[in-house]
């Protein structure tokens, strides 16, 4: 009787579980493998800063807060990384995204997903697109309305069109969205700010 | 009433039993869901649903650095409560409350054939149907109004698990175990 009572609050609770595709720790030593030490950067946003972001990317982060991981070696630093969540309608995504010290993306993981779309983005991942980002560098100071609209991989969807499912292109484009967030927070927030 | 599950053709009781041991059996694999991945009180659901209080904003962007330990990554990896925002609600409601429809309406169409009085027939069917709107207006309640609502959510639930397992568990009994008397025309 109790796993009856259990199941109807399944269906009362619609959960869709997350997956944990790469963890974190696997996720930093990929993206900045030769970082030896981390600082985290955690940035308040003002409102005024919170809807400039708002306005650009149709997003915020949770509490207005931004956190950032600064990577060293030694004395020096080697880069820097994000984790950034993007709500999708089939349940969260995380993207990590790591910078080098010329601003540049180094590289990009999805650390997270969910049990009803972990095949998708497993395809999208397989697919090789997400090599795509290393290098890529934003103007993001430029047009924020072109900011929101343009995709942060070089080619955009049609890079990939054709050569992966339709689901698997459509997490691609919620990837890219968390790249995005990722990049525009990054130049706006962290190479401003001191450290 | 002609229609009575003790008199069914053995054929029809079969896709009866089939369809009740196909409903108890999805419920299992998800009360299994929610084991693992979440849990079964009213605070974890007002978690679910609820919005988020938003901080207050600094006057000025903050920022704070500290240093950290490569494990500290791990804390991030634990399970997040998953928030379920307006949109997502909307798909949710737009999605399930059809299928909740269908199911409770294939259960009273059940409950008719119980052999109930008539009294007890629109219980069942109250039942059935009232549950999934419990839980639904639990979770918009518990969105917009407050997050004390999402014992509604959990009311519903636990009355779509009493109006399954009350109509499963008549139901068996009348088809597989109850002796069918004849009926005599006068």
């Amino acid at each position: 009787m109790n796993r009856i009572f259990i199941a109807a609050l399944v269906a009362a609770l619609h959960i869709t579980p997350t997956v944990v595709l790469v963890k974190r720790e696997d996720a930093v030593k990929s993206i900045l493998p030769t970082a030896t030490a981390f600082t985290a950067r955690e940035v308040h946003l003002s409102g005024a800063d919170a809807h400039r972001l708002h306005e650009a990317l149709d997003w915020g982060p949770d509490d207005g807060l931004l956190t950032f991981y600064t990577g060293r070696s030694g004395a020096s630093a080697v880069g820097a990384l994000t984790f950034v969540r993007v709500d999708t309608p089939h349940g969260p995504l995380e993207v990590a995204v790591g910078f080098g010290t010329d601003g540049a993306v180094l590289r990009v993981e999805v650390t997270k997903a969910t049990v009803e779309t972990k095949a998708w983005v497993l395809e999208g991942v397989r697919s090789g697109v997400l090599s795509g980002y290393a290098g890529v560098k934003s103007g993001v100071t430029a047009n924020q309305e072109a900011v929101a609209r343009t995709p942060a991989l070089p080619g955009g969807p049609e890079s990939y069109r054709g050569k992966v499912g339709q689901m698997a292109g459509f997490m691609l484009e919620q990837i890219d969205k968390g790249v995005r967030r990722a990049v525009v927070s990054y130049n706006w927030f962290y190479r401003t700010s001191a450290g | 009433m002609p229609y009575d599950l003790a008199r069914l053709d053995r054929r029809v009781k079969w896709l009866v039993t089939c369809l009740l041991g196909t409903f108890g059996l999805a419920y299992l694999f998800g009360g299994w869901m929610v084991w693992l991945y979440a849990g079964f009180t009213p605070d974890r659901v007002a978690r679910t649903y609820a919005e988020p209080t938003a901080a207050a904003a600094p006057e000025t962007t903050m920022v704070m650095e500290h240093a950290m330990s490569m494990s500290a990554f791990d804390a991030g990896d634990t399970a997040e409560v998953h928030l379920v925002d307006t949109k997502l609600l909307v798909q949710d409601t737009h999605v399930h409350v059809p299928m909740y429809g269908v199911i409770a309406a294939l259960l009273s169409v059940v409950v008719l054939g119980l052999g109930v009085s008539p009294r007890w027939g629109y219980a069942f069917i109250t039942l059935l149907f009232s549950a999934p709107w419990l839980d639904f207006a639990g979770m918009w309640l518990t969105k917009f109004a407050s997050p004390h609502f999402a014992v509604l959510t959990v009311a519903g639930g636990f009355a779509m698990g009493l109006g399954y397992t009350l109509v499963a568990v008549l139901a068996l009994r009348r088809m597989w175990l109850m002796p069918v008397t004849e009926r005599t025309n006068p």
